[in-house]
């Protein structure tokens, strides 16, 4: 403290006590409020206070349709970037549908799409699109072929024509299709290397044997070889159609651009193609277990549960009680017990794989050979407790806040959104999904909840496959 | 949890372009009185925002012997601190519909959520709070202790081409500490206690050795007021900068790594190069070096190896020059079945040698126009934003700099690229690092 400066002046002294006495009450009561926040308040509490409010966000997704072709397709119009994505699939052209004898067909079109289209062979075709900043990608999933492609509003028309003359021009040429080949092959060998793929590609074999779900997603190296341009040709003819056609666009364009752009796209493809229906897996769900003998790191495990379709009426109650059980991250009840509390894995999840023709629910960990056992023992207890007992009512509504509270994040970039709108087709979600999904989630109640968890989570049906050192 | 920092290829392919704008993202920045860096990136498509604070402390500042400080403590930094006790973070997080995560690397540690802009609050409060706050209790230390051994199990060990870029990493390091794995090996985790990490938290988490970035939906004058009030009052710390020793120049060394479960050759060259910190005059020059090379499927080494002399059935190349230290060049090579890598390697050379010697004004011209098309695409997520900013930022980079990259890359000229180049060839630290299976009599395909 320094002397006082004011001695003389008593008035002025008076005046810097009484400044000074306020500011010392200020700051106490400020430092009192402080520890008062800090100490007994929920910091909960600061959202509620927040200067940031919860906005209202609108996300109207329209349903377009094409002058042309009359196709249809839903749009979310977004102009806070001059970029447009488009995401389409063609329904039931996934490599599950891959004839017989021809699998790895569905991948293999995927990786030549790009490689050269109508005059343009592979290297013109990317030195376009490089220079354009248009990007295509095409995959085979397992019940769909879907592309997407991110353009400049700038190079939409061009973006259009390019994209247009891949889907119904391809090349295969000879050399492009041997290079595609001997990639696929190298890459099928290399599985093999890393544990995961492995125990991924055991699982799906162990579930689903000859079913087409069992395949290895790359095909069969016998397959892959006697592949020839006629037979992709043949491929593209049968399942690039305006019929099995699905479609989202988001971005800076509106409907009536929109439906000019998928025109341009899609109207001259063929109305009617020849798909290859998949029939529905049966798995007997038996509680069996594979053990696969690798000498690893650790052990990993996949585990499967009968699960439902998008559509059924449990799915949002096993939605939200496969969020607790195991779909959570680190608040999970298994990251909870196996991890946060008992430290035996790195990871432990579970999902809801809404494949078409085999819903399931999936449960994954991996832990060092010398805890493994305990980790595995506590999983199960862990889902007979859960099975018995189900959610409490905090546990359910801290789900419901996480589900509904995070659901603006998945619109951070265009690409997810045109992603969304073409998922929100194939599920039959409706036009106005994104308006009511939070409703959807609100509105489960505990009973039903908890009729999922007894429903569902039936450790003694569980079947497991696992890798590593037992 | 414990994501090791991945570089995103923001150089390759990704790098944008734009007529209109100068500027990669229009962000603004300011300091607090405590010295903490604030960048502010707006992006107002939806009401959401990612909070993020870098500290510039990873594995590179740890003490030799205790490999795997900076990444235990980022765990325990989920564990709880004298005001919001075990598990709250995360439970609080969680009820408030946020994605929150965070990784360690050589150069920083980043702590990050994605959440609605109605919770930022919160999570500045919570993220300021275990800056300042942090309490390691015992049994969480243990615990946490073995979640990040099982983490390195499952990351290096259950990875095929974990070793392999572990010894390629000490062979080109050396003495230099980029040479230790983030994770630490086994018995350095084993043996860490919790003093060091109570020693390295005190050391280097402080106000002035971070930046805070916030991308999204916010303005500046908001994120200013809220950046005061939640991590205004926290005190500066002296913080001793970690040295980072010279490598020795034009050392060379091959890596050939022989293992059973592998099935197929790789080859890896990798060069210890320039950065923004090291020689940074080379950094522009290099990343149009590394496009024309192995940006893509239209690169020049791409057309030679992949196209032409069909010894490969993959090649890419990476530049990151953003580091606190050299940064790295690396090209990556799969061999056509039937070629050995050894092979493989003789090829790339004389494919390289080919492709300097066709690189002219033209094709300058080329590859620029396409590192500089889609830079709009950038701006379009504001996780991208955030991680490009505060990564770049963190290891020195002024925002300055990372705004101006499409100027910097226009200016490029050719001579520019040719010594960049010569450099790297003939002087930088480089190692050849072949991987091939082990056949089963023991003897080397």
């Amino acid at each position: 403290m320094r002397a006082p400066r004011y001695r003389k002046n008593p008035a002025r002294k008076w005046c810097v006590g009484l400044v000074l006495s306020a500011a010392v009450v200020w700051s106490v009561w400020n430092w009192g409020a402080r520890v008062f926040a800090l100490f007994s308040s929920d910091p909960q509490a600061i959202v509620e206070n927040s200067v940031l409010k919860a906005k209202n966000f609108s996300t109207p997704v329209v349903e377009i349709i094409s002058p042309k072709a009359k196709l249809k397709a839903y749009l979310l119009e977004d102009d806070t970037n001059p970029i447009i994505s488009l995401n389409f699939s063609f329904k039931n052209a996934g490599y599950a549908s891959d004839d017989e004898d021809e699998q790895g067909i569905a991948q293999m079109t995927a990786a030549l799409l790009t490689e050269g289209a109508g005059d343009l062979d592979g290297q013109a075709l990317k030195e376009a699109l490089e220079g354009l900043a248009i990007k295509i990608s095409f995959a085979a999933g397992k019940d769909d072929f879907s592309g997407s492609m991110l353009t400049t509003k700038a190079n939409a028309k061009e973006a259009m024509k390019y994209l247009n003359l891949m889907l119904t021009s391809p090349r295969f040429d000879e050399v492009d299709i041997n290079r595609v080949k001997a990639q696929m092959k190298e890459a099928l060998k290399r599985q093999d290397e890393y544990p995961a793929k492995k125990l991924e590609l055991e699982f799906i074999k162990e579930l689903y044997g000859e079913h087409p779900y069992g395949r290895n997603p790359l095909g069969k190296i016998q397959d892959i070889d006697k592949i020839s341009a006629v037979d992709l040709r043949r491929f593209v003819k049968d399942n690039f159609s305006q019929n099995n056609l699905i479609i989202g666009v988001a971005g800076d364009l509106n409907a009536e651009e929109a439906a000019e752009f998928i025109d341009g796209v899609f109207a001259n493809l063929p109305s009617n193609g020849q798909i290859n229906f998949v029939k529905e897996a049966e798995i007997d769900f038996d509680g069996r277990v594979r053990q696969i003998a690798r000498d690893s790191g650790q052990n990993m495990v996949l585990k499967a549960l009968p699960g439902v379709s998008r559509n059924h009426e449990d799915f949002y109650p096993l939605f939200v009680a496969n969020y607790i059980w195991g779909g959570a991250g680190l608040t999970s009840k298994l990251s909870q017990q196996l991890r946060e509390k008992e430290g035996l894995t790195y990871g432990v999840y579970s999902y809801l794989s809404i494949d078409d023709k085999s819903p399931l629910l999936v449960v994954a960990f991996s832990s060092t050979a010398d805890k493994f056992n305990k980790a595995d023992a506590l999983l199960k207890e862990q889902t007979r407790i859960f099975r018995q007992q189900g959610v409490s009512k905090v546990e359910l509504k801290n789900a419901k806040n996480y589900l509904i509270a995070s659901y603006n994040l998945r619109f951070a970039s265009i690409e997810n959104i045109a992603e969304i709108l073409t998922a929100m087709q194939k599920y039959n979600l409706g036009l106005d999904f994104l308006q009511k999904r939070n409703d959807y989630i609100a509105n489960i109640s505990l009973k039903k909840v908890n009729e999922a968890a007894q429903k569902y989570f039936d450790d003694s049906k569980m079947i497991s496959v696992e890798i590593g050192k037992f | 949890m414990g994501r090791n920092f991945i570089y995103m290829l923001l150089f390759l392919g990704l790098l944008p372009v734009s007529a209109s704008r100068a500027e990669l993202f229009g962000a603004k920045e300011f300091y607090l009185d405590n010295g903490l860096r604030v960048i502010v990136a707006e992006n107002h498509r939806a009401p959401i925002v990612k909070h993020m604070v870098w500290y510039k402390a990873g594995a590179a500042d740890e003490v030799p012997g205790k490999g795997g400080s900076a990444h235990l403590l980022e765990h325990l930094m989920f564990r709880g601190t004298s005001r919001v006790p075990t598990n709250e973070l995360n439970r609080l997080l969680e009820a408030n519909g946020a994605e929150s995560n965070a990784f360690t690397g050589q150069d920083m540690t980043a702590y990050h959520q994605l959440l609605d802009i109605s919770r930022l609050e919160l999570a500045m409060f919570l993220e300021a709070d275990r800056m300042q706050n942090l309490n390691i209790r015992p049994d969480d230390f243990e615990t946490e202790r073995s979640i990040v051994f099982q983490e390195r199990k499952e990351r290096v060990d259950n990875n095929p081409l974990g070793s392999f870029r572990e010894a390629i990493n000490r062979a080109l390091w050396q003495e230099h500490p980029y040479a230790r794995p983030v994770t630490g090996v086994d018995a350095e985790i084993k043996n860490l206690k919790k003093e060091d990490l109570i020693e390295f938290y005190q050391r280097y988490y402080a106000p002035n050795n971070a930046v805070l970035v916030l991308a999204g939906d916010i303005d500046v004058p908001t994120a200013r007021q809220l950046a005061e009030k939640y991590y205004g009052d926290i005190p500066t710390a002296k913080v001793i900068e970690t040295e980072m020793p010279k490598l020795q120049p034009e050392f060379r060394a091959t890596i050939t790594m022989s293992k059973p479960d592998i099935r197929g050759g790789r080859v890896l060259v990798m060069f210890a190069a320039p950065s923004y910190q090291v020689e940074s005059e080379c950094v522009y020059g290099l990343q149009v070096l590394a496009a024309y090379m192995g940006g893509g499927e239209t690169s020049k080494l791409y057309k030679k190896l992949v196209l032409e002399d069909k010894k490969a059935l993959s090649v890419s190349v990476d530049y990151n020059p953003i580091s606190r230290s050299y940064g790295q060049f690396v090209i990556a090579m799969i061999p056509a079945d039937g070629v050995r890598p050894q092979e493989l390697v003789k090829s790339f050379e004389s494919a390289w040698n080919e492709a300097m010697s066709e690189f002219d004004i033209d094709e300058l011209e080329k590859i620029r126009k396409k590192m500089l098309a889609g830079l709009v695409y950038l701006k379009d997520n504001p996780e991208d934003a955030a991680y490009i900013i505060g990564s770049m930022a963190v290891a020195g980079v002024s925002l300055d700099e990372i705004e101006s990259q499409e100027e910097k890359l226009k200016a490029v000229r050719l001579s520019e690229v040719r010594e960049a180049a010569e450099k790297l060839i003939n002087s930088a630290p480089e190692v050849v690092g072949i991987l091939q299976p082990l056949e089963k009599n023991g003897e080397k395909r």
